[in-house]
């Protein structure tokens, strides 16, 4: 992918910029404890290179004392850490509560239309990363969202215009993530098999009820409408639907494909 | 009007971020005097009669928590929660912005009373202005001499390290925020052991919220009767009460506990106009909602555990009856299905699985049956997992398809004819 082929850029002077600070931050604590800096580096890498490069990961690895795996692995956790390039611009509108009761729904629906792009998308220019944060603890300023980690309130879609013209024209006052590597259309990085693997979130599914292999969940509902038996007399984990014919009508008119991830 | 000035004194008033002006004020002064003047059993033991009870979230007593520390000579940490991010709650994102040497102050004097030399406060990452903002006070704080080696002429030493977080709600609970501390996965950890006794780097650790902190220098200065007279007996003392939803001005309010709903309604400017407020979520997204026949029951730990539900954090959200509860639920589910650590299956599984069904619901494929299985499944997911994250989903979503059954029934029978408010 040549998206986030990382080994065109001079990845030294990027060291140069961080170690002085990371060297910083490992003596902030106790001797023998150099991984708590994990984080701490990662981000003073993030700040520098727009995103957390293979690697920034390893010369973490390195500075903090553990295999390479285990840092990709921590990073991997926490959503702030784009383990491959974004945009310049990363949007990210609150979608929770008191924000979605006071218009962020229509608030992220402009976004959507305006980029072109949804949750957790880079645009083709390479200028905007959007995606639906969970509640940025601003709910008295509802709808908020952040751009760049800095705080916007009181969203309006007028608001939300003049924004992202002033992005495009480089007045925004907030300023730019740098990009070592241009962005491609995501940022997810995740292979199909650690997906699907045994304990990965999303292997149940109420749009896939019958599990891997029963997409529609088709057979599964065929055999909830044969069974003779009463609900109560059903394995407990079918018990909960109990309305056949609804079950039957949803599967005739849903294509089968579903979930959220 | 009950609302109070105590840790909010001054924001908005004055530049609190200006150590010269918090120290005109009085600030630091109570950890001169704490230093200089009393042993650590002293502050602890102030802290204890006070009555002081955890802000985070758990509400329990901070004094005891600190009594759980063994003797055991070994080197002990004190970490401040900043990782705020439960839905509704926006104080402690005040109190580190404007006023951080008051949080500086309180992490400190806590620091003292424990006995340890070394404290943490980990900041949410979210909060990158909190962080920068905080990382100058406590420059400038060393600077001055009020952090580092050889404190106020005595051979005591603390040190203050800021660490920021990455984007893990589940880091606000204790054990996950200690994994991250140390470089890990935010991943709860299993208890006991708790932190009390095996914690940060396996020692002996504190881990207290930023409002709870930043009570202490008051606790100093007024005296703990001063505080344990406030509010209800088991409950005492001022509360930041961050109010927000449908209501004309949402914002931080400090007042005592057990100031009724109804005011914190009106402080926050009362519903908005021609509405009526039917609901009331009053600890963050983790608690169970009250209704209109509960809006005179006084804001306290205990009155709101007898009525099924929490104070929390201190996050209150109205519900106006505009309210379209199905996507107020959605809301939430989906945070804490997107939340989940992963390691608990019912957490992981049961939190998606909720979340595709709202999701159906809300886009016209809901069964009749999807909504007894929202109930069901949330309430099979309880009690049942390594930390109360996945416990937090069944409160607010049982409580709203109880109460306003008809508004989910009637998107699963006709979605395009589904009420979208209450009183529709």
């Amino acid at each position: 992918m040549s998206a986030t082929d990382s080994t065109q850029r001079d990845f030294s002077a990027i060291v140069a910029k961080v170690e002085p600070e990371a060297r910083k931050l490992l003596a902030g604590y106790p001797p023998g404890n150099e991984r708590s800096a994990l984080l701490p580096i990662l981000h003073a890498f993030q700040n520098v290179e727009g995103w957390v490069s293979p690697e920034a990961m390893a010369r973490t690895a390195e500075w903090v004392g553990v295999p390479v795996s285990v840092v990709e692995s921590t990073a991997s956790f926490y959503t702030l850490f784009h383990r491959a390039p974004v945009g310049r611009y990363m949007l990210t509108p609150c979608r929770n509560l008191s924000c979605i009761i006071n218009g962020a729904g229509s608030i992220m629906a402009h976004f959507r239309e305006k980029l072109g792009i949804g949750h957790n998308q880079t645009t083709e220019d390479g200028l905007f990363s959007y995606e639906e944060a969970e509640c940025l603890a601003a709910c008295d300023r509802a709808p908020c969202m952040q751009v760049n980690l800095q705080f916007f309130y009181d969203l309006t879609t007028e608001k939300v215009d003049t924004m992202l013209q002033a992005m495009r024209d480089g007045t925004f006052e907030v300023a730019p993530l740098p990009q070592s590597v241009a962005p491609g259309p995501d940022w997810h990085v995740a292979s199909a098999t650690a997906l699907r693997s045994a304990g990965a979130q999303g292997v149940s599914d109420p749009n896939d009820p019958g599990g891997m292999g029963d997409k529609s969940g088709l057979s599964m509902i065929e055999r909830l409408i044969k069974d003779p038996r009463p609900i109560e007399a059903r394995p407990t984990h079918e018990r909960l639907v109990t309305d056949g014919a609804a079950v039957a009508s949803y599967a005739e008119n849903s294509n089968g494909t579903g979930g959220s991830h | 009007m009950p609302v109070v000035k105590v840790l909010t004194e001054g924001i908005g008033e004055v530049d609190l971020r200006d150590i010269a002006v918090y120290q005109k004020r009085g600030g630091y002064e109570q950890w001169k005097r704490a230093v200089t003047e009393m042993k650590p059993a002293d502050v602890a033991d102030i802290t204890m009669k006070s009555g002081l009870r955890g802000r985070g979230g758990a509400g329990f007593p901070t004094g005891r928590k600190w009594s759980f520390l063994p003797n055991n000579g070994r080197p002990r940490y004190m970490v401040c929660n900043c990782d705020e991010a439960e839905p509704g709650t926006f104080k402690d994102h005040m109190l580190l912005e404007e006023t951080p040497h008051l949080v500086l102050e309180g992490i400190l004097l806590g620091t003292y009373a424990i006995g340890s030399k070394h404290a943490f406060i980990y900041i949410r990452g979210e909060f990158e202005h909190g962080y920068r903002i905080f990382s100058a006070a406590l420059a400038q704080a060393r600077e001055a001499g009020f952090v580092g080696q050889g404190l106020f002429g005595t051979d005591l030493g603390i040190e203050v390290t800021v660490h920021r977080g990455a984007g893990a709600y589940i880091c606000g609970e204790e054990t996950a925020l200690l994994n991250s501390l140390e470089g890990r996965r935010g991943e709860p950890r299993l208890k006991p052991p708790f932190p009390a006794v095996k914690g940060l780097y396996g020692e002996p650790t504190v881990v207290n919220n930023v409002e709870t902190l930043a009570t202490l220098p008051f606790l100093l200065k007024n005296g703990p009767e001063w505080f344990a007279k406030v509010g209800p007996e088991k409950s005492p003392g001022y509360k930041i009460v961050s109010v927000s939803g449908h209501v004309k001005k949402p914002g931080n309010f400090e007042v005592p506990l057990g100031t009724p709903l109804r005011e914190l309604l009106e402080l926050a400017g009362g519903p908005r106009d021609g509405r009526k407020i039917v609901a009331v979520q009053p600890g963050g997204g983790s608690s169970a909602c009250l209704f209109e026949e509960h809006l005179d029951l006084p804001y306290d730990f205990d009155t709101m555990a007898a009525n099924g539900t929490m104070l929390g954090s201190g996050a209150v959200v109205f519900f106006d009856d505009s309210t379209n509860f199905v996507e107020a639920a959605l809301a939430l589910v989906r945070f804490y299905a997107h939340e989940s650590c992963g390691q608990c299956t019912p957490c992981r599984e049961g939190g998606h699985w909720l979340e595709v069904t709202l999701e159906r619901i809300m886009h016209g494929g809901g069964l009749d049956s999807d909504i007894d299985m929202l109930v069901a499944v949330s309430h099979q997911l309880t009690g049942i997992n390594l930390c109360p994250l996945g416990d937090s989903i069944e409160p607010f979503l049982a409580s709203v398809v109880k109460r306003f059954e008809a508004q989910f029934r009637a998107y699963v029978r006709k979605p395009e004819a589904a009420p979208a408010a209450v009183s529709a």
